[in-house]
C-alpha cells in the first residue's frame, strides 16, 4: 500500500473534504470511509490522519466540535462553506485533469506531429 | 481507558509526546478501532495490537503531527519572509547612514541579541521534526519578533534626525510582518 499513500499525498486534502462531504464524522469514520471508498486501497495509517484534519481545521475548511461518548471525548468534523467551496473547486480541477490523462492512455492514434 | 493494557501504553507514549486534545481525540479513535477488531471476533490482546499496528507508531503520529503544527507552520513562514524585511532594514538603515543616530549602543547591541534569539527559536520550530515541544517556541519567536518589529519602527520615528525616505520599504515591510504575525500567534498559542 506504499505507493498508494505515497501517491495519495497530493490529494489529502481534496478526499478528506470529500469524506466530510455527506455529513459530520469523527477522525477515525474519515479514515474508514477512506479505506472503504478506496475499495481497501487508500489504507492510511489513522494516526496521521487527525494532523491533516487539524490543518484543515486551522485553514477554515472543516469545523470541529467535542462531544463526550461512551464517557471519553470525541472531536467530530463539518465541512464548512469554505470547504465546501474547495471540493467543488477542486472536483472539477480533478475531472478535467482525469479526462486527459484517461484519453492520452487510451489506446489508439497520437495526433501527429511536423 | 477501558481498553486494553497495550492501548493504554501506547497512549501514554503519545501524551508525553503530544498535546492533551490530541491525545484524548487518539484515544477516541483508538479504542474504536479496538472495539471493531473485538466485534469481528478477535482476542482483546490481538484486536489491540491490530489497532495500534492500524494507527501508526507513536514516532510515526508524532512525526505527522509535528509536520502540521501551527507553531512549526507559522515558524517556516516567518523564517522565509524574514530575509525580505532584513534586506529592507539593511538597505534603508545602510543609505540613512543609521550608525549615526543618538541610539546607545547597549541599546543596539541588546537588539542585535534579541534579534538572534528570536531567529534561534523561530529555526528550532521550523525544523522540529519529532518534538511537538519544539513547534511551541514558534510563540516565543513569533512574539519576540513583534516587539522587535515595533520597536524598530519606533527607532525610526524617534531616533531618525530627519525624514529618512530610504526606510520606506522597511516600513510596510514590517507593519506586514507584525499583521502576518498577529494573524498566527493565536494559533500557536491556543494549539492544546
Amino acid at each position: 500500500m506504499k505507493a498508494e499513500a505515497q501517491a495519495l499525498k497530493g490529494h489529502l486534502d481534496v478526499l478528506l473534504l470529500a469524506a466530510l462531504e455527506g455529513g459530520p464524522r469523527h477522525g477515525y469514520a474519515v479514515k474508514e470511509a477512506l479505506r472503504e471508498g478506496s475499495g481497501g486501497r487508500f489504507d492510511l495509517p489513522t494516526g496521521t490522519v487527525y494532523p491533516a484534519l487539524h490543518r484543515l481545521e486551522g485553514a477554515g475548511l472543516i469545523a470541529g466540535s467535542w462531544s463526550v461518548v461512551d464517557g471519553r471525548r470525541r472531536r467530530t468534523y463539518t465541512l464548512t462553506a469554505a470547504g465546501e467551496r474547495r471540493l467543488h473547486a477542486e472536483r472539477g480541477t480533478w475531472h478535467e485533469f482525469a479526462a486527459a490523462v484517461t484519453a492520452l492512455l487510451e489506446p489508439g492514434p497520437w495526433p501527429a506531429t511536423s | 481507558m477501558a481498553g486494553h493494557q497495550l492501548i493504554d501504553d501506547h497512549l501514554a507514549d503519545l501524551a508525553r509526546r503530544l498535546p492533551p486534545d490530541a491525545v484524548d481525540e487518539l484515544a477516541d479513535g483508538l479504542l474504536e478501532t479496538w472495539q471493531c477488531h473485538r466485534s469481528a471476533g478477535l482476542p482483546p490482546a490481538e484486536a489491540a495490537r491490530a489497532a495500534i499496528a492500524e494507527f501508526g507508531s507513536p514516532a510515526q503520529i508524532t512525526a505527522a503531527f509535528v509536520r502540521q503544527s501551527p507553531g512549526r507552520r507559522a515558524a517556516r513562514l516567518l523564517l522565509m519572509t524574514g530575509p525580505l524585511v532584513g534586506v529592507c532594514w539593511g538597505a534603508g538603515l545602510g543609505v540613512s547612514r543609521a550608525w549615526t543616530w543618538p541610539a546607545p549602543v547597549p541599546v543596539a547591541a541588546g537588539f542585535g541579541l534579541a534579534l538572534l534569539i528570536v531567529v534561534a527559536a523561530l529555526a528550532v520550530a521550523a525544523t522540529s521534526r519529532r518534538s511537538y515541544r519544539r513547534t511551541r517556541l514558534a510563540a516565543l519567536g513569533g512574539a519576540g519578533l513583534v516587539v522587535l518589529d515595533a520597536a524598530a519602527l519606533a527607532a525610526v520615528l524617534l531616533l531618525a534626525p530627519a525624514p529618512v525616505w530610504p526606510m520606506l520599504p522597511a516600513i510596510p515591510a514590517s507593519l506586514a510582518r507584525i499583521g502576518l504575525t498577529l494573524h498566527a500567534l493565536p494559533r500557536v498559542l491556543t494549539d492544546r
